[in-house]
């Protein structure tokens, strides 16, 4: 009868502990959990986290719902916090549906104006926007590792314009990159005229 | 003159009769033409009015159905929307995941055979963003054909804030990476687990009770993990007076009756490269001997584990560190095994992704030392995989054991292996 209070005694010191511990924690640290979730940071956060310890899933392997138990599961495994889980969660989920180029939203930045002639205008920005900055980053300098610096004077901009056609329409991977460019980027539903004005884009922006 | 102008006369008076009857008659035919005529005109219209009136039926009965289709057509959409709305905004979430692994091993000194099949399935069920329940079990073929099953792990998990989340139950022992992170078949890059990282070894393999674990962020992007957890401890087995190992693995009781605290810190300077350290510290005691079975009663003595782990990763290379180390202490009041003892293992393992293929170099090398000669073990692998895809894998392992002469631990094996997460 001993030996099971002095049991009792120790867990439930350790409960207070471990409760006082995280129930502080909580109130110290909750803001972030209010903090939307973003694509950008999830692709990040996704490619730095997993490949420490296995290869990448692809985000068309599993479905919108599937993909938050996995992460979660993740999250306690890998030791992520709360904002890095909602990010990677929101990027696969964004990065394993397809969405046609007629769904992308009209630009809405000041002084672009908008409706269809903004969309016509700045579709290749858009189309970036929508299937391309998850790998390459908003600067075009690449989140994931293997996604190459679009920016570098002898990166794939030193490329022709038909060659670098050929590899978003085909799919491409570096000579250095684990991962590979999936063909059309990963959507399908572009036709070759959205690659011809996202590589337009891509140029003028990132190009020298 | 007058007789032939007489005649004359009376032929053209016939002519003229002739041609009036002619003329007569044509005009009788006709007007019965025309009135023929205005009867099939009749007619026409009359069908005409049939078939405008029935194409009128018609196409009012096409726009019909094209409104009763598109009103369906509107409703199904609305509810197959409502349906994904449900299920994407469902509270509670359900996923099945897991891995297979079937293997054959060729050893020295014994026939190759087909060893290794496995089947874990893993189970999670998530609700909101507060509990998780996963469960892993490990259903494996024996040697004997049967079919063993074993609880890998199982706890509920709290995710209390984006920092912390308690975990209680069983679960694969947080000390240094192997374990908890990198056996499963589709993850680990050789055919087979680095010596003294397996059951009895030097690396703890899981624990029950709860732990805390979680993430911090800084603002220069540096980032550390930690877990941190109590839970009943190891116990001992003993073998002709010596304790023989440290069995690690969750007991659902506490034969020493102190628990045992541990935990590891995980410290990440750039993205892709981590450092951890680990230990824990309490009591065990010897419960089984190999002669004299359960052992009720033996004094507790002191144990302790610390582990280094290190992973860097660049582009295609893979590069990974890891020491692990239990100690178990003298206890001269023991009857059972007064010397205690200490495993450790460490191994270093180097893979390499060949650009633009789906093949991959891996060599390895593990020195597991023991207090007895016939469990340690000095290992080189090497291995070469291909991987069908990011979670299915073929490899190729071949290893150079030393260990003690004429024992297991010193035979040279070649494993193929093929293994698939889901």
């Amino acid at each position: 009868m001993k030996i099971p209070a002095l049991v009792s005694k120790n867990i439930i010191a350790v409960l207070t502990i471990f409760l006082s511990l995280g129930l502080h924690s909580g109130i110290a640290m909750s803001d972030d959990s209010h903090e939307e979730a973003d694509v950008s940071r999830g692709a990040r956060a996704w490619a730095n986290n997993c490949t420490r310890c296995h290869n990448l899933r692809e985000p068309v392997e599993f479905r919108d719902d599937l993909w938050k138990p996995i992460v979660t599961h993740m999250r306690i495994r890998a030791g992520l916090t709360g904002k890095e889980t909602r990010d990677i969660i929101v990027f696969l989920q964004a990065s394993n549906s397809i969405r046609p180029i007629s769904s992308v939203k009209p630009a809405s930045s000041p002084g672009q104006g908008s409706g269809k002639t903004a969309i016509k205008e700045n579709s290749g920005k858009e189309i970036y926007q929508q299937t391309c900055i998850a790998c390459h980053g908003a600067d075009g300098k690449g989140v994931l590792p293997g996604a190459p610096n679009l920016t570098d004077k002898s990166g794939p901009f030193s490329k022709s314009d038909s060659e670098l056609l050929r590899n978003i329409v085909q799919g491409y991977q570096g000579p250095t990159s684990p991962m590979a460019m999936p063909p059309k980027g990963g959507n399908p539903e572009l036709t070759r005229e959205d690659m011809k004005r996202v590589l337009a884009f891509m140029r003028k922006e990132f190009g020298n | 003159m007058s007789t032939a102008f007489s005649d004359h006369k009376k032929g053209i008076l016939f002519i003229s009769g002739v041609l009036g009857l002619m003329m007569i008659y044509s005009s009788v035919n006709a007007a019965e033409d025309v009135q023929a005529l205005k009867n099939e005109i009749e007619i026409l219209r009359q069908e005409m009015a049939e078939l405008r009136k029935l194409v009128k039926q018609q196409v009012q009965q096409v726009r019909a159905t094209n409104k009763q289709d598109m009103a369906k057509l509107r409703k199904d959409v609305a509810q197959t929307t409502d349906v994904h709305s449900e299920w994407k905004g469902a509270n509670s979430a359900v996923h099945l995941a897991g891995y297979g692994t079937v293997g054959y091993t060729d050893q020295e000194s014994s026939d190759g055979s087909f060893n290794t099949l496995s089947f874990n399935p893993i189970f999670h069920y998530q609700y909101k963003d507060l509990f998780m329940l996963e469960a892993e079990l490990e259903i494996e073929t024996e040697g004997d054909g049967g079919t063993a099953v074993e609880l890998e792990y199982a706890s509920i998990d709290w995710l209390i804030n984006d920092y912390v989340a308690l975990v209680a139950g069983k679960f694969l022992s947080p000390l240094g990476q192997f374990r908890q992170n990198i056996h499963p078949g589709w993850v680990n890059k050789l055919a087979s687990a680095p010596p003294g990282f397996g059951h009895d070894g030097a690396a703890p393999l899981s624990e029950l009770g709860v732990q805390l674990r979680g993430g911090y962020m800084f603002e220069n992007h540096m980032r550390t993990n930690y877990a941190f957890y109590v839970g009943n401890g190891p116990e001992l087995e003993s073998e002709d007076g010596e304790v023989h190992g440290i069995t690690a693995e969750a007991f659902r009781r506490d034969a020493d009756g102190n628990p045992v605290w541990g935990g590891r810190v995980g410290f990440l300077p750039v993205a892709n490269f981590e450092i951890g350290v680990s230990g824990a510290t309490g009591k065990a005691r010897v419960t089984t001997d190999e002669a004299l079975g359960l052992i009720a009663s033996d004094p507790a003595r002191s144990y302790s584990a610390f582990g280094v782990d290190m992973v860097y990763t660049r582009k295609a290379l893979n590069l990974r560190y890891e020491y692990i180390r239990q100690r178990v202490a003298n206890k001269s009041a023991s009857v059972i095994a007064p010397m205690g003892g200490t495993w450790r293992a460490w191994y270093a393992q180097a893979a390499y992704r060949f650009p633009s293929t789906k093949w991959e170099a891996v060599a390895r090398y593990t020195d597991y030392n023991s207090p007895h000669a016939g469990q340690e073990q000095e290992q080189v692998a090497a291995g070469v995989n291909y991987w069908f895809a990011g979670n299915a894998v073929a490899k190729v392992t071949y290893e150079s054991n030393s260990g003690l002469s004429g024992t297991t631990t010193d035979r040279d094996r070649f494993l193929v292996q093929l293994s698939y997460g889901f």
